[in-house]
């Protein structure tokens, strides 16, 4: 990684400690606590609706989504918006933000491409089967103490050190 | 029309609060390093253990908070709408989940904090993530059954034991404890 990132980051006990705070207002103020994959899935099901609306309709996983109108006034893409211009806001404000393609030393351009993009198609259908990702189901359920966030995390964990000892020599390792 | 609905919109409190709790999730996303795919996946290989870290001392104040709220009537966890438990799928999900998260080197979220600190891999993640959410949409006829089966309900860990949740927060905060002193070993030693 690059060595000003090193010093840049706090200390991941002071982002938890303020994740969890962020966590609990969400909790407080909304009854709910804070996501990201559905904000995906709005988005997949509003350019199936706008590409062909009839095809789109027929889908009755996304009907759900589209039957409760626009993506736009729905709370997790509020919130994911948030996320992305916060997350912008402090990358330049310590002059961390850069543009770049990250890899890992042993992956080559086409390899990190076919990874970033297999990985997050396996990571879009489980988190729509799992009813949310790590932040809906694993931090936002573990934080109430919720089964479901638990065994999400458990279950998630055992098979990334699987994937990272098979994969050892060409992904990040 | 549309421009009274956009106002509404924007003055709608929920949506309010949904933009502003976004904001500060992103600003410790990046600040944790969580928009930086070395250290999400370094977990996995026991180089950098920043995830499970933030994780779990999120977890814990988070939930501390919670039960503290509620104890002080200042909050009702019957008003909170909490994360229903589908076992297999969930597991199922987590395992798919973990493969996708160490291949791709971001999850949902922080592929939007990678973003944002301009990484254009994550984008790729992004657009990873979003085809694979269409793609459930189109297997959904054939797996419906399953993703709704071993259905529990809105249980969580003191339902379960029967236990006092304080004292399983008492517990996961130890838990927590040792596993942060290890971790601090060993990245000391790597």
């Amino acid at each position: 990684m690059p060595p000003e990132d090193k010093k840049n980051y706090w200390s991941p006990y002071i982002a938890g400690v303020g994740i969890g705070l962020t966590l609990l207002a969400a909790f407080f103020f909304a009854g709910r606590g804070l996501g990201a994959s559905s904000a995906f899935a709005r988005g997949a099901a509003a350019v199936a609706n706008s590409t062909n609306p009839r095809y789109a309709a027929g889908l009755a996983y996304f009907s759900d989504y589209l039957r409760e109108g626009s993506p736009f006034r729905d709370w997790i893409v509020f919130e994911v918006a948030g996320l992305f211009l916060g997350a912008l806001t402090s990358a330049l404000f310590t002059r961390s933000f850069s543009l770049r393609f990250d890899r890992g030393k042993g992956a080559g351009r086409f390899a990190r491409f076919l990874g970033a993009f297999t990985g997050g198609l396996l990571i879009g259908f489980s988190s729509r089967l799992a009813r949310g990702c790590t932040s809906g189901v694993g931090l936002s359920g573990a934080g109430q103490l919720a089964l479901s966030g638990w065994i999400f995390l458990l279950s998630l964990f055992v098979s990334g050190l699987l994937t990272a000892f098979i994969a050892r020599r060409g992904l990040w390792g | 029309m549309g421009l009274t609905s956009n106002l509404a919109a924007a003055v709608d409190p929920m949506l309010l609060v949904a933009g502003v709790t976004g904001f500060f999730f992103g600003v410790f996303l990046d600040r944790g390093g969580l928009g930086n795919p070395h250290k999400l996946t370094g977990v996995f290989y026991f180089t950098d253990f920043t995830v499970p870290k933030v994780m779990f001392t999120a977890i814990l104040t988070a939930a501390c908070g919670l039960y503290l709220l509620s104890g002080l009537d200042l909050m009702s966890l019957d008003s909170l709408w909490i994360v229903p438990t589908y076992f297999w799928p969930q597991i199922t999900g987590g395992v798919l989940f973990g493969t996708g998260f160490v291949l791709s080197g971001y999850c949902p979220g922080t592929s939007v904090a990678g973003l944002a600190s301009g990484r254009l891999d994550a984008l790729v993640a992004m657009a990873g993530i979003a085809s694979g959410s269409f793609l459930f949409a189109l297997s959904y006829p054939f797996i419906g059954n399953f993703y709704d089966s071993s259905s529990m309900g809105t249980v969580t860990l003191p339902d379960l034991t029967g236990l006092d949740p304080w004292a399983v927060i008492g517990i996961l905060g130890l838990v927590a404890l040792a596993m942060f002193f290890v971790m601090e070993q060993v990245e000391r030693r790597g």
